[in-house]
């Protein structure tokens, strides 16, 4: 419990005493996970649209892997990522491990699936319902592509959040990846694992109170657009 | 408005449930299909809206075919559990109309009058999930007749709806045939509501047209034995 409460003391004297590690800390966590999230729902939202709203050979297959690779263990994309990135992998000649790209390439294996997959069962209720309304009022492939985008926001703002939340409390497979170094490939996840391993219980809470303070903030934001859309 | 059906047969896993040999809807007209369950009501009107597509026959509209031609342009549905866009009921009833690029100007111009028209205007900045279902139903409706389509397509429009949001809708139908002309189709199971709104009938059983005519001659006296019973059994209700 002392531990518990000297955290809580100790996180409120990190924020606002501006600790300078602490803060670089976070801002590596955020850009590693914003970055991730960006690419990832630029590959996953398209590609649940497009299994949404067409049927072709292979679709069940597709997405049955699409589900595995929602839970998929991040050590497992931090180890298959880390293999390929290897000096000797086949893309080695970049030599991106230990560096924040490997950490974003790997959090993008993690949260591609999940928005995809989310995106998909969005897709898959909303669509047929959409496209009857689109093409009775006599809409376009294209507007009712946009209605369809616009009926769907919620749950696409959803997915995307759920990404991030898989992304920023992620820590096997940016450990593989980044190393955990200090001042270059240092996040919050993997500083906690390493305070812990030191046994600086007190600073490991302040930085997952921390963690906790930034997930509750996009967690509010989300919420505030929901009740603001009326859902 | 001129629709006319030409052998038109439509199967669902190789049973038909659609066969309707020839059947002509003339411009202007009010009309409504009745028939049991099962009958194939909601699968002609689907059909003639294109959301749906035959299996042979042909359907044609001003003498164009169908299937050839996008008649989106100058016919609407409206279903008895209308989708109504996630925002507010004027950006709803303005969403036909932007597709068709009118200028805001008369959007607003427009919004005003079928909002009125509709008794909506308290309802217009109002988000669509606080409606109630006729609310809904007359904001489907608006939303339908904004962009004034020459065929309107309703499907068992107030089964669901309170009896003077029912007679609203009737009137406004009543009115938009009457003043602009425009041809309605009506799936209803309400016969004293085919009765009040609808001059022309058309009875189907089991996918086959059994009789169609004025509307108040066949409900009075309908040639088909069918209809007779038909007409009978949902008196009797």
């Amino acid at each position: 419990m002392n531990e518990i409460s000297t955290g809580i003391a100790q996180a409120l004297n990190l924020i606002f005493a501006g600790d300078a590690e602490i803060f670089e800390i976070i801002g590596l966590s955020l850009y590693v996970s914003f970055s991730s999230v960006f690419i990832s729902t630029w590959l996953g939202m398209p590609l649940g649209i497009l299994l949404g709203t067409h049927n072709f050979k292979g679709k069940g297959i597709i997405i049955r892997i699409t589900y595995t690779f929602m839970s998929l263990p991040p050590v497992i994309a931090g180890l298959t990522v880390f293999l390929i990135l290897m000096r000797r992998g086949p893309l080695g000649g970049f030599q991106l491990n230990y560096t924040p790209t490997a950490m974003i390439i790997a959090q993008i294996c993690l949260v591609t699936p999940i928005v995809m997959g989310l995106t998909y069962n969005i897709v898959k209720e909303k669509a047929p319902i959409v496209n009857r309304l689109a093409i009775t009022l006599g809409a376009s492939r294209f507007d009712a592509m946009k209605l369809l985008i616009f009926e769907m926001r919620i749950g696409l703002t959803a997915a995307v959040v759920s990404g991030f939340g898989r992304a920023i409390s992620e820590v096997g497979a940016v450990m593989i990846v980044g190393g955990n170094i200090k001042g270059k490939t240092r996040v919050m996840t993997t500083y906690i694992t390493e305070l812990k391993t030191m046994g600086d219980y007190s600073r490991a809470i302040a930085v997952g109170i921390v963690l906790l303070i930034i997930a509750f903030i996009i967690n509010a934001v989300l919420y505030n657009f929901q009740e603001r859309e009326g859902k | 408005m001129k629709l006319k059906i030409e052998n038109l047969t439509k199967e669902y896993n190789g049973k038909k449930v659609l066969d309707i040999e020839n059947l002509v809807i003339e411009q202007g007209t009010l009309t409504a299909i009745i028939g049991a369950n099962g009958a194939g009501k909601t699968t002609l009107i689907n059909i003639i809206g294109r959301l749906d597509s035959q299996t042979t026959g042909k359907v044609s509209y001003m003498d164009h075919d169908l299937i050839k031609t996008n008649p989106r342009a100058a016919m609407t549905l409206v279903f008895q559990n209308p989708y109504l866009i996630s925002t507010t009921v004027e950006k709803n009833i303005a969403y036909p109309l932007k597709l068709r690029g009118w200028s805001r100007f008369d959007i607003e111009e427009r919004i005003n009058q079928l909002t009125e028209e509709l008794g909506l205007e308290k309802l217009r900045k109002r988000k669509v999930w606080k409606l109630s279902g006729g609310e809904i139903q007359k904001v489907a409706l608006a939303r339908a007749l904004s962009f004034k389509p020459e065929l309107l397509l309703l499907d068992e429009p107030t089964a669901n709806i309170d009896p003077t949001t029912t007679g609203e809708i009737e009137r406004m139908l009543a009115k938009i045939n009457e003043e602009e002309g425009t041809g309605i189709i009506l799936v209803t199971h309400n016969l004293p509501q085919a009765k009040r709104v609808c001059n022309k009938l058309i009875f189907l059983n089991k996918g086959e047209l059994v009789e169609e005519g004025n509307c108040l001659e066949i409900l009075k006296n309908p040639a088909n034995g069918l209809t007779r019973q038909f007409i009978e059994g949902e008196l009797l209700v």
